[in-house]
């Protein structure tokens, strides 16, 4: 009876420290942020520092965010579907620091952002898609057979970038 | 199993790894703040090697301006310029210009600048300082302006030892561009087309540089002072009012009546123009595509995966591949061919001009020698202030021949016509006295103008070097004394001066 009574107590302070903790996490993780498309939350975490500041002084900067390339556009589910994926592999890759100094998209996100290229530039591009259909496809994966930034290797975040350094990066100073 | 211990297990189970995320995210925040860190540099420091040790390439960079060593007597080259500026500081000494390093060291080492023996003794105002240190934004931010303009230039002797740096340009707290004279801003509000509350950061790449690369005068403003002394500040202005054209800043002049020197030849109320860069470049192709001088003159430079601006400021030509080659096609020669031939035109017109004005100078001397009234006299003064003024328009910024071509051209042609004007009038007037068949006398060495002129070259020379030994060297002390003065700004530099030493 004793024992019983103390493992209940036990029981009951453990799940307040779970949620205690998880409201912790909510608000140092900014977890609230992560549901706007905000560029600013993609450098609540330094790694993505030369990416943001690539970004920032290319043209892009003007037209399109950081999810509107990154993120699929072509459901709110699938957007959140994926939103969700990345997160956790990012913060699971933040937490045991297995990421080296040159971030590299999957072929998952090489596919979004193809898609989501040739969905702005649709008028500019119909005919090459059109085009490439009669041929063999290098890369299975994206439309079109070849990834748009292996010829347009400066859009958006420039050919010299790495987690230390990047192009008119003096920092990113808006946080 | 009991239900509370279970649920227990799971709770731990859950917690080990939320914990292992919220500490994660405390190391990420702090590598963050430690990225994003500003770093502490004290407001309007000085001395640039302390910026330096946190902007490596920047300050080695600004350093290899100490490579453009090499001292050039344009006086010797162009005797005419003695007669032109006879009167003035320019007929004593005057060189073609050289690194951003040596700007202190030219300053002080000019005879321009004179031999004062105290803080009380001229010959120069403070204001001579206010284009060569990075002293000068400190001592107006510790003064006051209008305190920092009043007085000899020796006074402030002992506070400003560094070389432009860092602090001229720089905000230490967001190391932006930032200007720190208040004049520029001033004059951007009354010239009107571009205040300087709607400049961009393309702008301020050449705001910063305009600071100092203009045209301005001395402006005269009262003021009290602590002690209720009236005093009289020479207070930095940029004529722009009416415009930055040759023509509008000669208005603005003749309306106030300015004058910067009287001519000790022929008595003309002259003007001196300074190094209207700034103006000149506006009106030119560069300008007008939205160019900034940091552009050309400070390139990118990428080492590894590092891109950052060149700070060794100089011609565009000792780097044409990384800066003309950034936009245009050709190849180095053609570009260099092109550009000897701009300065070729340039130098025809300006030679031409000059030999015209200088000739005028002497005409009128002679016609005041022989009697002639000022009333006869002023119609060609005046040309001769106008033709003088814009001749030195065109060609006291070196880049002007390059930065708007046919603008340079344009005013020299007006300058020669208005220099012919005077002479015309003159030789009327000296028929009159009958002395129409006069011949200026030879100004053909640097010497033989001198002698004209009556400079006691050898006097001024042997009384600089008693300051260069005395006063100067004091002043360093001094500087270092106060713990203001970075003796890496002076490492390796000798003393090179276009007269003895």
């Amino acid at each position: 009876m004793e024992t019983k009574k103390l493992m209940t107590y036990v029981s009951i302070c453990a799940v307040a420290t779970v949620i205690g903790t998880a409201a912790f996490l909510v608000n140092e993780s900014r977890m609230l942020s992560y549901l706007s498309s905000d560029p600013k939350v993609c450098i609540n975490c330094h790694t993505m520092n030369t990416h943001y500041a690539t970004w920032q002084h290319s043209s892009h900067r003007e037209e399109a965010t950081c999810v509107d390339c990154h993120l699929p556009r072509d459901s709110f589910l699938n957007k959140m579907i994926a939103k969700s994926r990345d997160g956790f592999n990012h913060s699971l890759a933040m937490t045991l620091g297995s990421y080296g100094s040159n971030l590299r998209v999957t072929d998952d996100a090489a596919r979004r952002i193809q898609d989501n290229c040739i969905s702005c530039h649709q008028e500019a591009v119909s005919q090459m898609l059109a085009n490439s259909e009669l041929y063999q496809h290098g890369d299975a994966d994206v439309q079109m057979g070849r990834r748009c930034w292996d010829c347009h290797r400066e859009v958006p975040h420039g050919t010299t970038r790495n987690l230390t350094t990047a192009h008119n990066n003096l920092g990113v100073k808006e946080l | 199993m009991r239900k509370s211990t279970l649920l227990t297990i799971v709770c731990v189970t859950v917690m080990v790894p939320m914990l292992l995320l919220g500490v994660s995210i405390k190391e990420n925040k702090a590598a963050q703040q430690a990225i994003n860190e500003v770093p502490k540099i004290p407001k309007l420091e000085p001395r640039s090697s302390e910026w330096g040790k946190y902007f490596p390439r920047q300050y080695e960079t600004y350093m290899g301006t100490k490579k453009s060593d090499e001292i050039k007597d344009v006086l010797q080259g162009s005797p005419e310029l003695v007669i032109l500026w006879a009167g003035y500081g320019f007929s004593k000494d005057y060189n073609a210009p050289r690194g951003h390093f040596y700007m202190l060291e030219d300053n002080m080492n000019t005879l321009r600048t004179g031999a004062p023996l105290n803080p009380q003794t001229g010959p120069m105002p403070t204001p001579c300082w206010t284009c060569k240190s990075s002293d000068v934004p400190r001592l107006i931010d510790k003064k006051g302006e209008l305190d920092f303009y009043t007085g000899k230039w020796a006074r402030h002797g002992g506070e400003i030892v560094n070389p432009i740096g860092c602090a001229d340009c720089h905000s230490n707290d967001t190391m932006k561009l930032t200007l720190t004279r208040d004049y520029l801003k001033r004059a951007l509000d009354a010239e009107g087309s571009k205040p300087f509350a709607e400049a961009t950061h393309q702008d301020m790449r050449s705001l910063v540089c305009a600071q100092c690369h203009a045209e301005y005068y001395f402006k005269d403003t009262e003021w009290t002072d602590d002690q209720g002394q009236k005093q009289v500040a020479k207070v930095v202005t940029f004529p722009w009012d009416n415009g930055m054209v040759a023509e509008d800043i000669e208005t603005y002049y003749d309306q106030r009546n300015f004058v910067d020197w009287t001519h000790a030849l022929s008595k003309t109320p002259m003007l001196k123009a300074q190094h209207p860069d700034y103006e000149t470049f506006i009106t030119g192709a560069h300008g007008k595509q939205g160019l900034s001088c940091a552009d050309c003159h400070m390139p990118y430079v990428r080492e590894g995966g590092v891109k950052y601006t060149n700070h060794q400021i100089g011609s565009p030509l000792d780097n044409i591949a990384n800066t003309c080659l950034n936009c245009h096609s050709g190849t180095e020669q053609e570009f260099r061919a092109t550009i000897a031939e701009k300065l070729a035109r340039k130098d025809e017109l300006s030679r031409t001009a000059m030999d015209i004005l200088a000739k005028a100078h002497l005409e009128a001397k002679q016609a005041w020698d022989l009697g002639a009234t000022e009333e006869e006299m002023k119609p060609a003064l005046q040309d001769i202030r106008h033709g003088q003024w814009r001749w030195d328009y065109s060609i006291a910024g070196h880049g002007a021949f390059f930065h708007a071509p046919e603008e340079t051209l344009r005013v020299l042609g007006s300058a020669i016509n208005k220099g012919q004007e005077a002479r015309i009038k003159l030789r009327a007037i000296l028929a009159k006295y009958n002395a129409g068949d006069f011949q200026a006398p030879d100004f053909s060495t640097k010497e033989k103008a001198q002698q004209i002129i009556g400079l006691p070259y050898d006097k001024l020379v042997e009384e600089k070097q008693q300051f260069l030994n005395g006063l100067k060297q004091e002043w360093f002390k001094q500087g270092a004394e106060k713990g203001i003065y970075d003796p890496k700004s002076r490492e390796g530099m000798e003393l090179k001066t276009s007269y003895p030493n």
